[in-house]
């Protein structure tokens, strides 16, 4: 395929988490400030919470990109939801201990205390609220015994009220909510993602109403964000290459968001 | 991939169904504005055709009477009113005066419903706004977002990209940084002149900082060699407000 002015703005926006394409915006790097002087407290759990698509795992992969260089953290971005594969998930990421056979709690306790880290490690658990109950009791103990520290993300639903269950209501010392973008908060993301990559042709079609019917589409979610507006460059990118002449460089076709909107399940047609 | 064809027809729809309750609205609208006339103007008829048949009635003559009918009706003095100017019955007596309790409870009735009507309404008490503090979390305020403008414009000291130029210049014109936005502007017409957006808003600032006749110059300048329609409208408007 020829070059096309299009194609990556598409690309920018393609959801995938990387602490490299994070985007600062103020509320959010305040959010980040907060959890990286969290973590620097002897605190044992750390809670970070929001609606889906509101950056938490984003924010913790940022987390993990930063500390790493200072100290052992580890990263479980993908639940390990057997409570003996847990164990030994840890021992192995942490101590770097191998073993094939399963690991009790009281064993990984003495396995950390044999182990001497100058700062406690970190343990960072993406999508928390698909570990069980048991699991969890089990990562309150080690917290509760200075093994280790645990920053842990969870959805957070209408339905059900995570943060109220017994092991978080009694012992998270420090709990942040991540909220959907605000009009303006949506604008500055985007403006910033397309200027970080020079894309400034496609930054300056974008004005104030194709962003307050974005954010109106998107109730200012960033996942629904970039879902649409990756829709919405590979609509462009389509034009470009079958129709050109219906492209207007001057400000993003409303049509077309709507259709993006429509081809993402954001407005059901 | 994207089946554009398809994404189209399903937005046709869409704006269809969207449109569909303004559209319902207004045939209801419309359907009111020619009933309700024709309502009125029939009932109006309706009621003159009564009035006439009314009045028809009335002016119709009296059948005359026949002369068997005058000889055969005997009038005869009807006495029961003399039953009427009797004296009424005791009992008869204590029924109306029992009938008539108006006097005593309506009144009691009468006097405690207008102290309602006529009572002043309780102050509304405004409810004292105080901040919601969540358990163990943290407060985190949000400040009002702003735009590291300064990056960009580093970013243009070094790439000296125009279009990066055109991004600042609007920037500082929609916020009110006039001189910024003339000199942006300027830079960015340096670089490539056929940015026709670039020379508005050169001009535009231009205006803003009072310099309306060097505006108009820059505006006739660019025309002559652009061609460019939205200038002209510019410069018509710039002519049109001047005169005023």
């Amino acid at each position: 395929m020829e070059y096309s002015l299009f194609s990556k703005p598409r690309d920018l926006f393609i959801d995938i988490v990387n602490p490299k394409d994070y985007v600062q915006i103020d509320s959010v790097s305040h959010m980040y400030q907060s959890l990286k002087t969290s973590v620097q407290k002897p605190l044992k759990m750390i809670l970070l919470y929001g609606r889906p698509g509101t950056g938490k795992s984003m924010l913790l992969h940022k987390l993990h990109h930063d500390l790493s260089k200072h100290q052992k953290v580890c990263m479980i971005d993908i639940p390990v939801i057997d409570e003996d594969d847990f164990l030994r998930v840890l021992a192995h990421k942490i101590y770097s201990y191998a073993s094939r056979e399963s690991l009790s709690l009281t064993n990984f306790l003495e396995l950390s205390a044999a182990v001497n880290y100058p700062v406690i490690p970190i343990v960072l658990l993406d999508e928390a609220q698909l570990y069980s109950s048991s699991l969890m009791e089990k990562i309150r103990l080690i917290s509760d015994a200075r093994a280790l520290k645990f920053v842990i993300t969870l959805h957070k639903t209408d339905n059900e009220d995570i943060i109220a269950k017994e092991h978080f209501q009694t012992r998270i010392w420090e709990s942040i909510e991540l909220q959907n973008a605000s009009y303006e908060e949506l604008k500055i993301y985007i403006q910033k993602k397309l200027l970080k990559a020079n894309c400034f042709d496609v930054a300056n079609m974008i004005n104030d109403k194709n962003i307050k019917l974005i954010n109106k589409l998107t109730r200012g979610n960033y996942r629904d964000s970039n879902k649409l507006m990756f829709a919405l460059f590979s609509l462009y990118a389509w034009y470009e290459e079958h129709n050109p002449s219906k492209i207007k460089y001057n400000a993003l076709n409303k049509k077309w968001i709507e259709m993006a909107a429509i081809h993402t399940g954001l407005i059901r047609a | 991939m994207l089946d554009v064809s398809k994404l189209e027809r399903r937005w046709l729809k869409y704006k269809i169904k969207s449109m569909l309750p303004y559209a319902g609205f207004l045939t209801v609208i419309i359907i009111l504005g020619f009933t309700i006339p024709l309502l009125l103007s029939t009932s109006t008829s309706s009621h003159s055709s009564i009035k006439k048949e009314n009045v028809k009635k009335l002016k119709a003559p009296l059948p005359p009477l026949s002369k068997n009918d005058e000889n055969s009706m005997i009038l005869e003095p009807s006495m029961q009113f003399l039953q009427s100017m009797n004296v009424p019955s005791p009992s008869l007596e204590k029924e109306s005066i029992s009938s008539i309790p108006v006097s005593t409870v309506p009144s009691k009735i009468s006097i405690s419903q207008p102290k309602i009507e006529t009572a002043v309404p309780p102050p509304i008490v405004k409810p004292i706004q105080t901040p919601v503090q969540k358990g163990n979390l943290t407060s985190i305020k949000r400040d009002d977002t702003t735009f590291d403008i300064h990056e960009l414009e580093e970013r243009f000291k070094n790439n000296s990209n125009p279009n990066l130029g055109l991004y600042i210049a609007r920037y500082h014109y929609d916020h009110g940084n006039y001189t910024e936005s003339y000199n942006y502007a300027l830079k960015t017409n340096a670089i490539n002149s056929t940015i026709e957006e670039s020379w508005l808003i050169f001009t535009k600032s231009l205006v803003k900082l009072g310099k309306e006749d060097q505006a108009k110059k820059t505006l006739q300048l660019y025309i002559s060699n652009s061609n460019s329609q939205n200038a002209k409208n510019y410069l018509d408007t710039l002519g049109k407000e001047s005169h005023k």
